[in-house]
């Protein structure tokens, strides 16, 4: 084989790679930049005499992945009035459910939450909260919208899934909101 | 293997690191400035292994939002000098007056040398269109100050031109202009 059927056939096998390469030096820094995106999550704070921790009502994100819950939020207004979204993604008729956050009542006193739940557009689905094995239906298939008032224990901790119910197959993204305010 | 791609690999280099490095630098500096309480994570989320934690979430909006513009500038300075430089090199050929403004200016060096080239440029200018598509999509998404996501779709817009420009400016070269000629 001469020299030149060897650069030939080099060439050939090199120049894809470099596209590659090229498209790479594209893809992996979108990716790391997004990757980097800051989060907010409710710290822990240590003191040298332990544990110490405000009295009153925190909530924090669970996060991980879903087949259908992306893009999960929370944020705190100035208000006091907690806010979570997410975006219910395209799905197959059936019932999904999801850990979505852990409400912390740090209070030696009971305290009262609302919570409010809604999607942007009716979607003929049935969203629920499940807190203590208890289900709270958010929206009725029809689009009827209902808010909860919760008594939560002092010092407990409440593990709040998310649950969501259609008949029929959903071809569209939906943006679910989350409302939770104190209101005793 | 090509000689533009060859090129194109070497260019690309560069704003992709500065790229990930505007990021990180706009959220430490940011972060040591103001003494932001900061946690890094790796829990597994979707895609990635590692994240950045604030405790506040104005605090998260603010961080990302500076670190956002932080971005955008190491990408769009560059940019903008290559476009200056290239014009300014064209200018001087066709207009003597402009080495007099330059040397009134001291920007002699800019002129000197046209090492410049317009892959370079479209390289630096494919990378900002890029920083502005995650910035775009994060003032969408309400992660970050929508002036920020507005500025940047204007240096794009208008760097997407003066590349375009640049592009001409480059193809006169191999096909002069007829006008010139006739």
């Amino acid at each position: 084989m001469r020299n030149s059927d060897i650069k030939k056939i080099f060439t050939t096998i090199l120049e894809p790679i470099a596209f590659g390469l090229l498209a790479l030096l594209f893809i992996i820094p979108s990716i790391t930049v997004i990757n980097l995106e800051p989060l907010t999550k409710a710290f822990k704070n240590l003191d040298v005499l332990g544990v110490s921790e405000k009295a009153e009502i925190e909530i924090e994100i669970v996060g991980g992945t879903h087949q259908i819950f992306s893009r999960e939020k929370i944020k705190k207004n100035e208000d006091g009035v907690f806010s979570y979204t997410t975006t219910i993604t395209r799905r197959d008729s059936d019932r999904y459910s999801k850990p979505i956050l852990v409400i912390k009542n740090n209070k030696n006193v009971d305290s009262k939450i609302e919570i409010y739940g809604h999607t942007n557009l009716p979607t003929k689905s049935d969203i629920s909260l499940i807190i203590d094995d208890q289900v709270y239906r958010l929206e009725s298939p029809s689009g009827d919208v209902t808010s909860h008032k919760i008594l939560l224990a002092p010092n407990g901790e409440y593990t709040v899934y998310l649950a969501i119910e259609t008949f029929s197959d959903v071809q569209f993204n939906e943006d679910f909101e989350l409302e939770i305010r104190e209101i005793e | 293997m090509s000689k533009l791609l060859k090129r194109a690999l070497k260019y690309a280099i560069v704003p992709a690191i500065l790229m990930i490095a505007g990021k990180v630098i706009g959220i430490f500096i940011v972060t040591i400035k103001y003494g932001y309480p900061i946690e890094i994570g790796n829990d597994i989320n979707g895609f990635f292994s590692t994240q950045i934690y604030f405790d506040d979430s104005q605090i998260t909006y603010f961080v990302n939002s500076i670190s956002d513009l932080v971005m955008l500038i190491v990408i769009s300075v560059p940019l903008i000098y290559q476009i200056l430089k290239t014009s300014l090199f064209q200018s001087t050929v066709n207009n003597p007056k402009t080495i007099v403004k330059a040397a009134k200016f001291n920007i002699l060096s800019w002129i000197t040398k046209d090492d410049t080239t317009f892959l370079q440029t479209f390289v630096w200018c494919a990378f900002l269109w890029l920083t502005t598509g995650l910035i775009i999509k994060n003032g969408i998404e309400g992660d970050t100050y929508s002036w920020i996501a507005y500025l940047a779709g204007s240096l794009s817009f208008f760097s997407g031109l003066l590349t375009l420009k640049i592009f001409e400016i480059e193809i006169d070269r191999v096909y002069p202009d007829s006008k010139k000629y006739y």
